[in-house]
């Protein structure tokens, strides 16, 4: 099941009240956050009501938080050895 | 005479800003930059809903029939807009309140 990951890019601040509902319904309260909703016509709706503010994106599954933190975090460069069996 | 406080003309009182009537090259490229970044989003939502055999809703439509993409758009759209109380009925459209954030690309009828 295809999902929209949306990404909030400009913030909302000045807009009427009415934007800043729609963001909200999202889920999208600050800059950077990125939320995934499924392909259907009432998200399509939701997203070109704000279609200024926000990066979108077709993917296959969604993703939580902890994921896409996981994603960003980089390499650390070591490894801890586990004591061997022979 | 001289300093942070002198009597310029915009700060001898009234409503006197230094807004330039026109955009900087720079200005354009942005502005260029953003409206095709509008219609990468309809394109994307268009292209997922399609895949999906949905029926696109009412903006949607209403978008694609009526809105020119960032190519079909003459320049001068693209950096002016109308106004009636104009010389010549076209202003820079910096001039419009939050014009990085809202889509103005259409003239009225006739304009």
């Amino acid at each position: 099941m295809p999902f929209f990951k949306i990404t909030l890019i400009r913030s909302s601040i000045g807009l009427p009240k009415k934007t800043q509902g729609v963001l909200n319904a999202l889920g999208l309260r600050k800059r950077m956050a990125t939320v995934f909703k499924p392909v259907n016509p009432s998200t399509a709706g939701q997203i070109m009501k704000i279609k200024e503010l926000v990066a979108v994106s077709e993917v296959e599954a969604a993703m939580t938080s902890a994921e896409m933190k996981a994603l960003r975090k980089p390499d650390p460069g070591y490894y801890i050895e586990t004591p061997g069996l022979g | 005479m001289f300093g942070p406080f002198r009597a310029t003309s915009p700060l001898s009182g009234g409503l006197l800003w230094k807004i330039p009537w026109r955009l900087s090259s720079p200005q354009k490229r942005r502005q260029r930059k953003r409206l095709r970044l509008v219609d990468n989003v309809v394109a994307t939502v268009d292209a997922a809903l399609k895949r999906q055999n949905m029926e696109s809703g009412r903006n949607l439509v209403r978008w694609k029939e009526e809105m020119p993409t960032e190519e079909e758009m003459r320049p001068k759209d693209k950096y002016t807009m109308f106004d009636r109380k104009e010389k010549k009925y076209r202003k820079g459209i910096h001039k419009l309140p939050k014009w990085t954030r809202v889509s103005q690309r259409i003239n009225p009828p006739g304009f």
